[in-house]
């Protein structure tokens, strides 16, 4: 009898438990299967687009542009997965058969092109190396709007071609393009995945020849998805040329599926295009958007979320809350000729006794992003740097011995007792902006500078950029600046901002002025103190030829450098990039190149 | 309180009528214990200052004061009816129609925005269902018996375009429109030129006897109720001074107030160091003083006149007035003194 | 009356006239500069400016510009009429902008117009023949509340009420009447009452003095003297005078609004004349603004003469002066 009772009590056992696995299995492929084409993808976007140049690709720097061009419309030789993370900063093959290596110490890279990628409507064919020949061209040529031209000048002729020829670019046939640097370049690659690359047909951007940003209104697809409308516009003649309806400029950009796209020759793991349409729609009300994003009228967003919206998703841990690395530094910018900045022992106390920990609740706490330890953020090193803060405070809140402690030997440190004491200490020029984050920070630094002898006279501006970007103002402190990454290398993070022979007299990144010279200073009109100000520029140089690991354990010893040793900024925060998506997106995926929503992965119910 | 014979039933008898107005700084007085008859054929001429209550009278007859603020007290009674009784539905349907008033700036009176001939046959419409063209056509008709020429066009002209003299015969137009039994008006001429006022008194007379009417006619000015009235009544602080027929005023007035009036009126014949004007002003209705309301600037002021009121009392041969001096002085002072500067033989 | 109306036709080129030289002292000559870098958005390239220079003649001497200027604006130019030139922010004809949103803001003007006039009069009357009772202190205090609720807020909380909550109404955002009248509408109608409810107030108080002065007024004594109904003094009589300051004021108020409802069109996200010149300016987009400037001035000079026009009608005093 127990035998039975066992039995039967073992073989219902089996059952329920069959019952639970295979009910936890349908409703795992239930919730796959929940993952459907179709659908309309809205996109809220606040205010304006913004666009640099109207999404013509050969202009267009905005990140937003692209984001959609890169997973929607412009495919490139090489390109990305569209995912967050290392993974997402990762080259991959699109409209080339393979990532090449090149060949030639470095100096030649040889792309073949996929057969069957063709031109959406109305011009409907394969494309070819001329294709990519044009864009170049027009990529050289500065009445079409080019706005980072300059990272081709490595290539052959490129500059000085002006846009009619580039000796170093050869196409031997149809389906082959061949391009010869000038020296070899680690990035190269990487330059050869944006935007501006992509294949655009000669016989309709010719008609836009000289009119910056036009050619967006009629852009031709080579992604899965085109401007609404595309397909009607009258190619035959340059004065048939009207607008596509789908796109005006101001207010919408309709996208719908390219019927030439195939997906045989993309990969999945890059592009998933499962709405069938994407609106991206601008709204003049802020809070609208996060209604309608709440409401499921919109899918996403591209603004910045208020105060109360964020905090509300952030603190109930909402999974429609969607942050990651934003690639992006804000820092405080110390000029190296400029007293009391110009003596590293000043620096060095300074990057201790900041209370980085405040500066970034000063932008809004921990949903904006994460205390910033070095130069670079983590993801472009693929967090090989995650452990290196030479300025480690407990709880980044600083350290006054610590800070004593590295102001000691200082020139300015009169007394001998670790404070900046000098009268160069007092009334230092301090630049601040006027956003909200700013007029919270400045009482902070200034709180925090004192306790080291250092007092500041602050100078608000609205619209700070353009003065710290003037050398011959001569501003100390800046607490205005961060940087974001253009493509995922390192590279786009020093060049700019430390190349001594980079600074010029307006529109200057590299407001530390590292690298420069006392003839720079004379001409620049630089009133500091110019002699021997640390320079990178060797670095740079032998960094930039590298590739692979090398190049990037190259560039991490340059930011060690630069953060521990050459001490240029005070580093406190690497913004995320924040979006809330609506309920009934089913899928959402980050694309860390761009640093926006990877719309080649989203999916709507 | 009419004691002098006239003939048929009166049309408007006002008795005992006491208007009182509630203001902020409180209450003020306007008429007091006022009597008078109205026959038809009769031109009654109510005389007196400004502040007199002469127009509050008749504004009090027509329904147009604002009974929110106003008590009216007594009787007016019209064709056998008292007014005061009426709900305001009742009251719309008499004005206008069967008693009509006048105004005295006939420029402010009309609406500037319509035409004239329009104003006059809404007036029409107002108590009769008749289509517009009817309405219109009278009011031409009527344009024309108060004589103004080329009536057909003048009719669609605006008030504006109107000269003084004109506008105040259209206002008698409108004012006609329903043969009313009464028409009052309120100051008629005094907007006007001096010709203009004759004719327009004249006008008022024609009508008054075409269409056997009895006329209400209020002013300060007695050599305009001299031309026409009938019958006067003297108004002073509200109430009635002296009552009786023009002729009688006129050659044996018997109250020292209508003896100023008649002294202070410039004729012809006076020269201007011969006007003797009343001294003093009017008094304040808020608060009367005792006695005689008049006696502060009476000449002729004696003892009684500070202690109590005279009454309205008819005296021998004469007719109603509201003075203590005895029925001789009266006329003693008449003949020697007021008639010889006039130059009026009793 | 037809010398009244070229008279006041010839004013109105006149004032259009001189706000296209103001415009022009302000837009063109007054800031420090070459005009063409304003003009040419946020990338100028030499070649732009060039092309800025010779369309807009800027080489040429000051009142040459002018010329242009006048001509181009009245006579059209390659983009159609009136010629407002090109916007190289927005990569289009700033002539097809406006028209592209000059539909929604007159559609706004239109329907909260209509709304605050009648109820702004309807409720001033109705104060004015009730005075001092709990009708005319209800309807003053409603006053007070719509000259001093800010608009975003009332738009905000309609939105919340209607569409949020009660799903009676659309969202924000604007849907041609081609393209869906009941769609059109649910998603005017918020916005309509919320900006007419200022105008509302205003027109209320300014009906209610306005009646109660003329209620004093000799000819309304004439009326009821006439023994005309009372509906037919206050409206007929009374109204009618009172009008003429009503009708002035709504010109003014309607034109000004051609380009100046910009919070509402914000609130709403309708993207209607002021939504685009404010984003234009901080975009420094200077065509756009220039145009919709010259829009706006255009129209308030239009109004104004249909206002006269109109007042000649109500107030025949006014067509023989």
């Amino acid at each position: 009898m127990k035998r039975t009772t066992r039995r039967l009590a073992t073989a219902l056992l089996v059952v329920a438990v069959g019952a639970v696995v295979l009910v936890a299995a349908g409703s795992g492929s239930r919730a796959k299967s929940q993952v459907s084409a179709g659908g309309t993808y809205k996109v809220g976007w606040e205010q304006s687009f913004g666009f640099t140049d109207n999404m013509d690709p050969v202009g267009e720097y905005l990140a937003e542009g692209f984001a959609i061009q890169t997973s929607l419309l412009d495919r490139t030789l090489v390109g990305y997965n569209h995912v967050p993370g290392a993974a997402g900063n990762k080259i991959v093959p699109d409209i080339a058969t393979a990532v090449p290596t090149p060949t030639n110490g470095g100096k030649t890279y040889t792309f073949h092109i996929k057969q069957g990628v063709k031109f959406g409507p109305p011009v409907n064919r394969q494309v070819t190396s001329a294709d990519f020949l044009n864009e170049m061209k027009r990529l050289a040529s500065p009445k079409d709007g080019q706005e980072y031209g300059f990272y081709y000048n490595v290539i052959k002729g490129f500059a000085s071609g002006k846009g009619k020829t580039i000796s170093g670019i050869s196409t031997p046939n149809a389906s082959t393009i061949v391009f010869n640097l000038t020296q070899p370049t680690g990035d190269f690659l990487y330059r050869m995945s944006m935007g501006a690359t992509s294949p655009q047909p000669a016989e309709v951007t010719k008609c836009f020849e000289g009119q910056a940003g036009k050619y967006g209104n009629d852009l031709i697809s080579t992604g899965p998805y085109m401007i609404q409308g595309i397909d009607k516009v009258d190619i035959s003649d340059c004065s048939k040329i009207t607008a596509a309806p789908g796109y005006d400029g101001t207010s919408k950009m309709i996208l719908v599926r390219n019927p030439n796209y195939d997906p045989k020759t993309d990969s999945t793991a890059a592009r998933q295009n499962f709405p069938d349409e994407f609106d991206f729609l601008i709204d003049a009300n802020k809070d609208d958007i996060y209604s309608k994003v709440a409401a499921g009228e919109f899918q996403d967003e591209i603004s910045s979320p208020p105060g109360q919206v964020l905090e509300k998703y952030y603190t109930s841990h909402s999974p429609l809350l969607k942050q990651y690395s934003g690639d992006r530094t804000w820092y405080l910018t110390m000029n190296l000729t400029a007293p009391p900045f110009d003596d590293v022992h000043v620096r060095k106390a300074f990057n201790f006794i900041m209370n980085k920990n405040a500066l970034v609740q000063a932008w809004g706490g921990p949903a904006i992003g994460k205390v910033a330890h070095h130069i670079v953020p983590d993801t472009l090193f693929n967090n090989q740097l995650a452990e290196y803060n030479p300025f480690a405070t407990p709880g980044d809140k600083g350290s006054l011995s610590k800070a004593k402690a590295a102001m000691k030997g200082s020139k300015y440190d009169t007394k001998g007792n670790g404070t900046c004491s000098a009268s160069a200490c007092h009334n230092v020029y301090l630049l601040a902006d006027t956003r909200g984050q700013d007029l919270k920070m400045v009482p902070v630094i200034e709180a925090d500078a004192k306790k080291i002898g250092i007092t500041f006279k602050v100078h608000s501006i609205n619209g700070a950029y353009p003065t710290l970007q003037t050398p011959s103002k001569n501003v100390p402190i800046g607490e205005r600046p961060g940087w974001g990454k253009d493509y995922a290398d390192p590279l786009t993070f020093f060049t700019p901002l430390f190349d001594g022979r980079n600074i010029i007299p307006n529109g200057n990144t590299n407001y530390s002025l590292v690298g420069i010279t006392p003839a720079q200073c004379k001409t620049l009109k630089v009133k500091g103190n110019c002699t021997n100000v640390p320079s990178v520029n060797s670095q740079l140089d032998k960094c930039s030829v590298l590739i692979g690991q090398p190049r990037l354990t190259c560039y991490e010893n340059l930011d060690k450098y630069l953060t521990g040793t050459v001490v240029p900024w005070v580093p406190y925060l690497w913004s995320t990039a924040t979006h809330i998506i609506a309920p009934n997106v089913t899928q959402w995926s980050f694309d860390q190149f761009s640093g926006s929503t990877g719309y080649a992965h989203v999916a709507v119910k | 309180m009419s004691s002098f014979s006239g003939s048929g039933t009166p049309l408007l008898d006002v008795r005992n009528l006491s208007v009182r107005f509630n203001t902020r700084d409180g209450v003020v007085q306007a008429v007091s214990d006022l009597s008078y008859t109205l026959r038809r054929g009769e031109t009654l001429g109510v005389v007196g200052e400004s502040g007199s209550g002469k127009s509050v009278t008749s504004l009090a007859i027509m329904g147009l004061l604002n009974r929110a603020h106003a008590d009216v007290a007594g009787e007016i009674m019209f064709e056998g009816t008292d007014l005061l009784k009426l709900s305001k539905e009742e009251l719309r349907t008499v004005r206008g129609r069967d008693i009509s008033m006048i105004f005295q700036d006939p420029f402010a009176c009309l609406h500037p925005m319509y035409r004239v001939g329009s104003q006059i046959a809404e007036a029409v419409r107002a108590h009769e269902d008749v289509s517009k063209s009817v309405a219109q056509a009278r009011a031409l008709e009527l344009l024309d018996a108060v004589g103004i020429p080329n009536a057909k066009s003048r009719a669609r002209d605006y008030p504006h375009q109107f000269s003084g003299g004109m506008r105040q015969r259209a206002m008698i137009a409108m004012a006609l429109v329903h043969n009313p039994d009464v028409l009052i008006a309120d100051e008629p001429t005094t907007a006007l030129d001096v010709t203009v006022q004759a004719q327009i008194l004249e006008l008022i007379d024609k009508v008054k006897k075409e269409f056997d009417i009895g006329v209400v006619l209020i002013t300060h000015d007695l050599g305009v109720v001299a031309e026409t009235a009938t019958h006067v009544l003297v108004m002073y602080a509200g109430r009635a001074m002296e009552y009786g027929p023009a002729h009688e005023i006129f050659n044996a007035a018997q109250h020292p107030y209508t003896w100023g009036l008649l002294e202070s009126m410039p004729t012809v014949e006076k020269r201007l160091d011969m006007l003797v004007p009343i001294e003093g002003s009017p008094p304040s209705l808020l608060r009367p003083p005792p006695g005689c309301p008049f006696h502060p600037r009476c000449k002729y002021r004696f003892e009684p006149c500070d202690k109590k009121r005279p009454p309205l009392q008819s005296i021998p041969d004469g007719h109603p007035d509201a003075c203590f001096l005895s029925p001789e002085r009266k006329r003693e002072i008449w003949k020697d003194r007021i008639g010889a500067e006039l130059g009026l033989t009793v | 009356m037809l010398i009244y109306l070229v008279r006041r036709i010839l004013w109105a080129i006149l004032v259009v006239f001189v706000v296209l030289f103001i415009t022009f002292l302000v837009f063109f000559k007054l800031p420090n500069g070459d005009p063409a870098l304003r003009f040419a958005g946020k990338t100028p390239t030499p070649a732009m400016l060039d092309e800025i220079h010779h369309r807009l003649h800027l080489d040429k001497p000051w009142y040459i510009e002018f010329g242009y200027f006048v001509k181009t604006f009245a006579t059209g130019d390659q983009y159609g009429w009136p010629g407002l030139g090109y916007s190289y922010n927005s990569f289009a004809s700033v002539k097809s902008q406006i028209v592209y949103r000059a539909p929604r803001t007159l559609w706004l003007i239109a329907g909260a117009a209509t709304l605050w006039l009648t109820f702004g009069v309807a409720i001033g009357v109705l104060s004015a023949v009730k005075r001092r009772t709990l009708v005319d202190r209800l309807a003053m205090g409603f006053a007070l509340f719509g000259i001093s609720a800010p608009v975003f807020w009332l738009g905000l909380i309609a939105l919340y009420i209607f569409w949020r909550t009660l799903h009676w109404t659309a969202g924000t955002g604007y849907t041609p009447i081609a393209q869906g009248p009941g769609q059109w509408f649910s998603h005017m109608i918020l916005p309509w009452v919320v900006l007419s409810m200022l105008y509302t107030a205003i027109y209320a108080r300014m009906t209610r003095n306005n009646l109660l002065e003329t209620l004093g007024e000799d000819y309304i004594r004439t009326a009821r003297a006439k023994g005309l109904s009372e509906r037919r003094v206050i409206f007929r009589h009374g109204l009618r005078a009172s009008l003429t300051p009503i009708v002035t004021l709504f010109g003014l108020d309607v034109a000004l609004l051609v380009g100046g409802a910009i919070i509402t069109e914000s609130v709403f996200n309708l993207q209607g004349l002021g939504w685009m010149a404010i984003n234009s300016a901080t975009q420094q987009d200077l065509p756009i603004v220039l145009g919709v400037v010259l829009c706006t001035a255009t129209a308030v000079a239009f109004m104004n003469l249909v206002v006269d026009i109109v007042y000649a009608f109500l107030d025949p005093r006014v067509r023989y002066s």
